[in-house]
């Protein structure tokens, strides 16, 4: 006789009981390291004190100087950027910018906003990665695991000595003529939006109104407790409390798994991870000293580097085209406008506002 | 070594003229029947120390060592974190431009002013404040400072951020100094030392030159008070008249060390170099806009024009605590200027 077994109906989704379930699918990869990934070249130099005489330290010197002869400006005539459409679809280059500080100003009824100050630095193109390429390296396999892969344009910011770098580091701008850059981001572009290596990049590639995404470090906290660091309550700071004022309590049942399940939240490092800012909006540009104002905040403490890209939230994005693929000021040197602002923003030379 | 004879003069001037002021930046005095010649004056009264040359021959302006008092919102915020260079010189500019469309003059602790502010639900548009300056803070464009004032028997303070485009006008009525820097212990004083008459004239004084200190003793309402003024030194208070013990317990519980504590003050303040590098910044802006401002005044004095004062006309039942002086953009979180009420009691 067949025996008829019935299975009790199961819920297709899990309600969580308990915090630990949630808790158990947080990443456990690790997110923070003092060192680079594994395939990027020693970077610093590291013999520091190294003796040579004044005589050898000024041959140096005039080698450098030879090496890296001071390039004319590049004008937008100059490379050969073939002329490609935009469309919604575009993915532009990003910028490396710094952090400089945080400014108020004030919309045109008054309302006050705090805004961040980005130094867009001297960024040059340092090399494309074309999309076949870029999908067969670590990353590139990653990020296009599922996806159509799109291609990878290396970005340098802010021109060092080279005698502080090691050769490695320097051969990666060989081919390029430049000065060795102090920080180099990668960018995900779609193939029409490439841009030849030596390119500028300067504040005139964003346009004031539109948002943009910001990614930096956030502030490091270094070993922080449980309240600063999870927002715990602590105990009573009077009523008998004895030496329980900032502890975290409970790490777990007795009797559910008898153990300290994974991810509880203790003290620990705090701070100093990746993180987006997403839909920032753009107030004001000044182009002669390369500075864009954002409204909001940004990831990282103040003369810390960011990278800023056009926003990806599908709400914002671009209706119209942007400077595309990227901004060349006028050939005869003059600026077409040196302060861009909102159309929102009272600028600070005209009247008070009435009402 | 010609920076060392600078920083000298500047330092000098710095303990000599702790209380002078720029004549050029002067009162509400409106006529004067020979423009020129106090201009002249001014220039006399070496308003920028010109050098005679530096190494390359060009001349070194430097402001005033006056200039620290006067403007101190353009020294920005010692906190070597958080400083950047580029920021702090386009901060200024955007300064310089707003001081150019609105008259930001020169005030200490202890002055008393008239704030004029564009408010929406007043049914004059403006709303006008007198009061007096009780604190002072923030650099660069979050400079801001509080106004006090006893209006109806209820003590009023209003925060005003001195960059805010709202801002119509600022007056300064009275302009003095008292013998602190902070003056919060009005709160628990007698009313009598936080009032003023709402519809106060601009007070003109002979002797432009020096601010003067007003060297007057508060008398405070009995305890509680706000805050611990046994611990904090004034020196503008009246004997406080408290039991040993609260005197004792300050004694336990200051810190007369600091004063010694060199690493500290340099911490807290800007280097002169960099104090004297932004004043001359600074400095010939400032003082064109002053030019245009005395001209402008001796044009409209000359042409017999009544200069408008806003609210002076105002119907006297206005002067009610009914919200009308209040201007509503001030009760909301967003805004930018803090409304306080204090309960009043003997």
């Amino acid at each position: 006789m067949l025996s008829i077994v019935f299975h009790k109906r199961r819920r297709l989704v899990r309600r969580l009981f308990f915090n630990h379930e949630q808790v158990r699918t947080m990443s456990r990869v690790k997110r923070r390291t003092t060192h680079p990934p594994y395939w990027h070249v020693l970077k610093n130099n590291q013999r520091q004190d190294e003796k040579i005489s004044s005589d050898n330290l000024r041959f140096v010197r005039e080698v450098i100087q030879d090496k890296y002869k001071n390039k004319s400006p590049i004008k937008g005539s100059d490379l050969d950027i073939e002329k490609k459409e935009w469309d919604p679809k575009t993915k532009r280059s990003g910028v490396i910018a710094r952090n400089i500080g945080v400014q108020h100003m004030w919309e045109k009824d008054g309302k006050k906003v705090v805004c961040t100050v980005l130094h867009v630095l001297d960024n040059h193109v340092i090399r494309y990665v074309p999309p076949e390429e870029y999908a067969k390296s670590i990353i590139g396999a990653k990020v296009f695991r599922n996806r159509k892969p799109l291609g990878c344009l290396v970005v340098g910011a802010e021109a060092a000595n080279p005698d502080r770098f090691t050769r490695q580091y320097c051969s990666l701008f060989n081919e390029v003529g430049l000065l060795p850059k102090k920080r180099l981001a990668r960018f995900i572009v779609t193939p029409n939006a490439v841009l030849p290596p030596c390119t500028p990049l300067t504040a005139g590639h964003f346009v004031v109104g539109q948002a943009v995404d910001v990614y930096g470090k956030t502030i490091d906290y270094g070993f922080q407790g449980v309240v600063k660091r999870w927002g715990f309550k602590g105990g009573p700071a009077s009523h008998g409390a004895t030496k329980f004022h900032r502890r975290g309590g409970t790490i777990g049942t007795g009797r559910d798994k008898a153990r300290v399940w994974p991810g509880q939240k203790m003290p620990g490092h705090m701070g100093s991870e990746r993180r987006f800012c997403r839909g920032l909006k753009i107030v004001r540009i000044n182009m002669k000293y390369n500075v864009i104002y954002v409204k909001g905040t940004v990831p990282g403490p103040t003369n810390s580097i960011v990278q800023i890209f056009d926003t990806l939230l599908p709400r914002r994005k671009f209706t119209e085209a942007p400077p595309h693929p990227t901004y060349f000021p006028p050939e005869d040197g003059t600026l077409p406008q040196e302060d861009i602002w909102d159309s929102n923003m009272h600028v600070f030379g005209s009247p008070s506002i009435p009402v | 070594m010609l920076r060392r004879a600078v920083l000298q003069t500047f330092r000098q001037g710095l303990a000599q003229s702790f209380f002078k002021r720029n004549a050029v930046s002067l009162s509400e005095t409106t006529v004067t029947h020979q423009p020129i010649e106090t201009s002249n004056e001014a220039d006399e009264k070496s308003v920028s120390k010109q050098k005679p040359g530096d190494e390359s021959g060009n001349t070194v302006v430097v402001a005033p060592p006056e200039f620290r008092f006067m403007y101190p919102e353009f020294l920005p915020d010692p906190a070597m974190e958080r400083r950047n260079r580029l920021k702090e010189k386009l901060e200024r500019i955007d300064m310089l431009q707003r001081r150019s469309v609105v008259e930001i003059p020169e005030f200490y602790t202890g002055s008393v002013m008239a704030v004029t502010v564009a408010d929406a639900n007043s049914p004059n548009k403006f709303a006008r404040f007198v009061g007096i300056c009780i604190q002072r803070g923030g650099s660069g464009l979050r400079a801001w400072f509080i106004l006090r004032n006893v209006v109806d028997k209820q003590g009023v303070e209003i925060l005003y951020e001195m960059y805010c485009p709202l801002i119509q006008k600022i007056e300064v009525l009275r302009l003095e100094r008292r013998l602190d820097e902070s003056l919060l212990y009005l709160r628990d004083a007698l009313p009598e030392y936080s009032t003023f008459p709402l519809d106060m004239e601009p007070e003109r004084r002979l002797n432009n030159s020096v601010v003067p200190i007003n060297p007057l003793k508060v008398k405070l309402r009995p305890r509680p008070w706000l805050e611990r003024w046994e611990r904090q030194n004034l020196q503008g208070v009246e004997d406080l008249n408290l039991p040993q013990r609260f005197y004792d317990k300050a004694e336990k519980v200051a810190k007369p060390w600091e004063k010694y504590d060199l690493m500290l003050q340099y911490r807290k303040t800007i280097p002169a170099e960099e104090q004297e590098k932004i004043f001359a910044d600074v400095h010939s802006q400032l003082q064109q806009q002053e030019f245009k401002r005395k001209i402008r005044r001796q044009h409209s004095a000359l042409n017999d024009s009544h200069m408008v004062r806003v609210g002076r006309d105002a119907n006297p039942n206005q002067t009610r605590i009914s919200g009308s002086i209040v201007p509503s953009c001030m009760l909301s979180s967003a805004g930018d200027m803090t409304f306080r009420l204090e309960t009043y009691h003997y």
